[in-house]
């Protein structure tokens, strides 16, 4: 069944038990045009001209925001793109950092070779957890990965002696060069926008099709001869990796790690953000991660009741514009997309 | 044989609170095929409202704080039924877990601002303090009475959803809720019914427990997981499965506890994972496709 994977996306696809009418097929295929790469690129520049100018409190701010990008586009890697409801992905942002920070501490690993390690690592935990995780569809899928988080959390924080348990680990976790606030925010920047484009090219290309047809349609996929399995294991590994590399980031920000990256609410931050962005765009939980952390910095600064503030936002969000922000400036593709999403699940 | 039944006890009484806390989210999930994030913050309020009722006291007020407290958290799950998980009920488990998750940490907050930031400690109540000997074996009343409340919660549901009208109504609501709507039930009602008393057994469960545990922020984050786990390995809308979900996790941790203490909870989700890995939806659950 080698055409399979064509056939599957391709608009002229009929239904067999139709016979010959045409399925109205949702175009799922980005569009090439020039927009999106010179918006992009536009981004970059601004982004790298605040990074320049500000004042470095504020560019510290910026950095972390642009980090936590990397997270959010990969936890969504799962959620909008494979429709897999992850709690656990923050198993990989905290082993990203303690890579780095446990290489430091036992003198095993320097910067650079953390750096290499720690994606690798993620990505390896990240398929070790779908092997049994994937076993279990939807809610249970979410609950379980939920549990993984807890577990990694309950390793790191009783395992004193190995990871100094809930103290966390600080120190001059980077090189001196890098501990530089400007020099470490170009360096976040060039990582971030790497990975991201890395992961666009992953979305848009026959396999990030054939994913996105799983969450469509898992039996119909299945019919076609794809390995459902397989690629879900796949979308699992490439998140962990990405997630693993914000971690990486999250070090070379605070200079710090800590037990608290691994519980499961920290899994929730980037649901929230693909969810405040809009998780079936690629660069909306992008939006949703720099919108959620500036608010956050903004508001933690100004109110103790951030928490009431985000469940308010949160609850809104949820309940009445289930496209994020994203869906709200690119309502009509996004809601074909909605349309489309709930009528299979109805199957 | 005296320290075997010590320790039996002692999980008996962990495994009795996780089960009356589960087993509001397995009813809540049995009936409404809604998933609730905020079950966590029933079991911290009824905690917190039992320390403001009980204040220093080791009289008969604990009685009746905890009654005050179940009911106030029953009151807070109408609301939360007809105002929030009202709008969640059909959708897909991210909006549940998603808009749950949010209730939940509005109500973290309010819970701060009520009750503050600091740890509480509840008097036991001197007819519940002291111990007990039986058969050359001491253990602490309290235990035997967090047995006993498990015990009536779970001969009530037995009797409610095995032998009641009500009880095949709740089952008729996810099996088939068009007949039980054309057969004249109102089913609107019937689910927030149930969501009620999930919330009841949730703040049941942190008023029960309240002396025996330190009363403070972060217990709500930290129940819901287990009460979680405690469901899943069961199977979410079995109550049997709870039970015996929350003897498994209890056995665990005592287990653990006695033989690896460093690695006391690694070996609890271990072991959760160990049951879903071969049973993915739980002892006593169905399999949903």
């Amino acid at each position: 069944m080698k055409s399979g994977k064509k056939h599957l996306l391709d608009e002229e696809f009929t239904d067999g038990a139709q016979g010959a009418t045409k399925v109205p097929a949702v175009d799922n295929t980005p569009k090439r045009t020039m927009t999106k790469p010179l918006l992009l690129l536009g981004c970059v520049v601004a982004a790298m001209l605040l990074g320049a100018m500000l004042p470095v409190s504020y560019s510290l701010e910026l950095e972390y925001a642009i980090s936590l990008t990397v997270f959010a586009v990969a936890t969504n890697l799962l959620l909008g793109f494979g429709g897999l409801v992850s709690f656990g992905q923050g198993i990989f942002y905290g082993i990203g950092a303690y890579t780095i920070a446990l290489g430091w501490m036992h003198h095993s690993l320097s910067f650079w070779e953390a750096m290499a390690v720690a994606p690798i690592a993620g990505a390896a935990a990240s398929v070790l957890m779908g092997l049994v995780a994937l076993r279990t569809r939807r809610l249970y899928f979410a609950l379980l990965t939920l549990a993984f988080s807890q577990l990694a959390y309950v390793i790191v924080e009783e395992q004193y002696g190995f990871t100094s348990g809930a103290n966390g680990i600080f120190g001059a976790l980077v090189p001196d060069w890098l501990a530089s606030p400007r020099n470490s925010f170009f360096f976040v920047l060039a990582i971030s926008v790497v990975s991201l484009l890395i992961m666009a090219k992953i979305v848009s290309s026959p396999y990030g099709l054939v994913l996105r047809s799983i969450r469509d349609n898992r039996e119909r996929a299945e019919a076609l001869g794809v390995n459902v399995f397989r690629h879900q294991l796949v979308a699992m590994a490439i998140s962990g990796f990405f997630c693993a590399v914000a971690g990486t980031m999250f070090v070379i920000y605070s200079q710090s790690s800590y037990p608290d990256l691994f519980l499961w609410t920290s899994s929730g931050i980037p649901v929230f953000m693909v969810v405040i962005g809009g998780m079936y765009t690629f660069l909306g939980p992008a939006l949703g991660a720099i919108v959620y952390e500036l608010a956050h910095h903004f508001l933690i600064a100004h109110t103790q009741d951030w928490q009431l503030v985000l469940g308010v936002v949160l609850l809104v969000i949820v309940l009445f514009r289930p496209d994020g922000l994203a869906g709200t400036f690119d309502f009509v593709r996004s809601r074909k997309l909605r349309r489309s999403n709930s009528k299979t699940e109805a199957n | 044989m005296a320290r075997l039944l010590i320790e039996l006890i002692g999980t008996l009484s962990a495994a009795s609170t996780l089960f009356v806390v589960a087993t509001g989210l397995t009813l809540v999930f049995g009936a409404m095929r809604v998933i609730n994030l905020s079950h966590g913050s029933f079991y911290m309020y009824g905690a917190f409202i039992v320390s403001t009722l009980v204040g220093t006291s080791t009289g008969a007020r604990y009685w009746w704080a905890i009654a005050v407290a179940a009911l106030a958290v029953a009151l807070l799950g109408t609301l939360l039924d007809l105002t929030v998980v009202r709008f969640t009920v059909n959708r897909d488990p991210l909006t549940q877990l998603l808009a749950t998750f949010a209730v939940f940490l509005i109500l973290a907050d309010l819970g701060q601002h009520i009750w503050g930031t600091g740890f509480r400690a509840v008097p036991l109540a001197s007819t519940l303090s002291g111990r007990i000997t039986i058969a050359s074996a001491t253990f602490p009343i309290f235990d035997l009475f967090v047995i006993g409340v498990a015990a009536v919660v779970g001969i009530g549901l037995w009797l409610l959803l095995g032998h009641s009208v009500i009880g095949w109504r709740i089952r008729a609501a996810v099996d088939d809720p068009e007949v039980l709507q054309a057969g004249g039930v109102n089913l609107r009602r019937l689910q927030t019914g149930v969501f009620t008393l999930g919330a009841f057994l949730a703040g049941l469960g942190g008023a029960v427990i309240a002396p025996q545990i330190v009363v403070a922020p972060g217990i709500d984050e930290s129940i819901i997981v287990s009460a979680f786990l405690v469901a899943v390995i069961g199977g979410l809308g079995s109550v049997l499965g709870t039970a015996v979900g929350a003897l498994i996790i209890a056995l665990a941790e005592t287990v653990g506890a006695l033989v690896a203490p460093t690695w006391a909870s690694t070996f609890t989700y271990i072991a959760v994972i160990l049951v879903l890995a071969l049973r993915p939806w739980g002892l006593f659950g169905v399999a949903e496709r």
